[in-house]
């Protein structure tokens, strides 16, 4: 990858999970600055501590605001920020070798 | 009007017998219909057509439920053009009679794949949309067969009238925490394509039986639907509204 092509792909990564960091704490009534969730912070457990519950908000917030309609999805997808990303935009992922 | 400016509904089934009786009807009461079809294309533009000059709004969307890649399409579709969904009745439903001992495993399959299966994926799709939403109203068509056993020959029939009458329930206690209604409209024996092909002694002999002494209109039907869609209904969810003319004596 080039230089640019680095630096594009980090302002998409960031771009996408400020979006989706908006999303949760809007969608789910937290009330925190969307900043204070750091990208590979987990979502459940001793991190943010949602619930399964809010994952059914999240599965229908995510379709209405990417497009992407996820089902049944295995839920380590919602482990973090940064996961959730990856989920909604493979492009995000590592290239391989990388 | 019962139906607020820009309302959207969506019909399964709605080109004919019970679906287009309602597709009608919330048409009439300021709804715009989007009006589902699998196969009858020529009746479901025939009825947006009807609607149109009778001063409502329609559209006629192609899909078929028991497909999910379909449904799921239909549902892109409806996003797309509207970005809402105030109104599903899934009305898509179809008979496969034969007496259990003769019954084929497609007969009794294409029965639940139809009636039960096209209930929950246009009921999945349509709570995605009005669970985001916090509000909309979900009236599945089921029988008064799947309460009483109906008649002999229906056994996969009344099986899937029965699972949607149980599943319509459960979704109805998982969907009122989100502003989102769902209900069941069990008909009676209802003077429709449905009903037409059963043998003449058949639908004579029962008739006959009917405490209010005939079949039901289809609009007699829609009413209920309507009632159960609108804001009438605000407090209504988790019920069974069965419209069977008295049942058989």
């Amino acid at each position: 990858m080039t230089l640019d092509e680095i630096r594009a792909r980090a302002a998409a990564r960031r771009d996408a999970c400020a979006q989706i960091k908006k999303m949760i704490v809007t969608r789910l009534d937290i009330p925190i600055d969307p900043e204070w969730i750091t990208d590979d912070q987990p979502l459940f457990g001793r991190g943010l501590e949602l619930d399964s519950l809010d994952v059914l908000e999240l599965y229908v917030a995510i379709e209405a605001e990417f497009g992407v309609a996820l089902y049944d999805s295995d839920l380590a997808i919602f482990g973090s920020v940064s996961r959730l990303a990856e989920t909604i935009n493979p492009d995000l992922l590592p290239a391989a070798g990388s | 009007m019962l139906f607020a400016d820009g309302s959207v509904a969506l019909v399964t089934g709605g080109s004919r017998g019970i679906g287009r009786a309602v597709a009608l009807d919330l048409a009439r009461e300021g709804a715009h219909v989007l009006v589902n079809y699998a196969r009858s294309e020529q009746d479901a533009k025939e009825l947006v057509s009807q609607i149109s000059q009778a001063g409502g709004s329609a559209t006629a969307l192609h899909a078929d439920v028991t497909d999910e890649a379909s449904v799921r399409d239909m549902f892109r579709a409806l996003r797309s053009e509207h970005g809402r969904l105030d109104v599903l009745v899934t009305s898509a439903g179809i008979t496969r009679d034969r007496h259990l001992v003769a019954m084929s495993l497609s007969q009794f399959q294409e029965t639940m794949d139809v009636n039960v299966q096209g209930t929950f994926l246009t009921c999945r799709e349509a709570m995605r949309i009005m669970q985001h939403q916090r509000r909309g109203a979900i009236v599945t068509l089921s029988s008064a067969s799947g309460l009483d056993g109906g008649f002999p020959g229906q056994t996969n029939y009344v099986a899937s009238k029965g699972a949607i009458i149980a599943f319509t329930k459960a979704l109805a206690y998982e969907a009122a925490p989100h502003g989102v209604r769902a209900n069941v409209v069990a008909p009676g024996f209802v003077a429709t394509d449905m009903t037409r092909v059963l043998p003449s002694q058949i639908r004579k002999q029962y008739e006959s039986r009917i405490r209010l002494g005939r079949m039901a209109r289809p609009e007699e039907i829609a009413g209920l639907v309507t009632f159960l869609a609108s804001e009438k209904a605000s407090y209504v969810t988790g019920e069974v509204l069965v419209a069977n003319g008295g049942g058989l004596g």
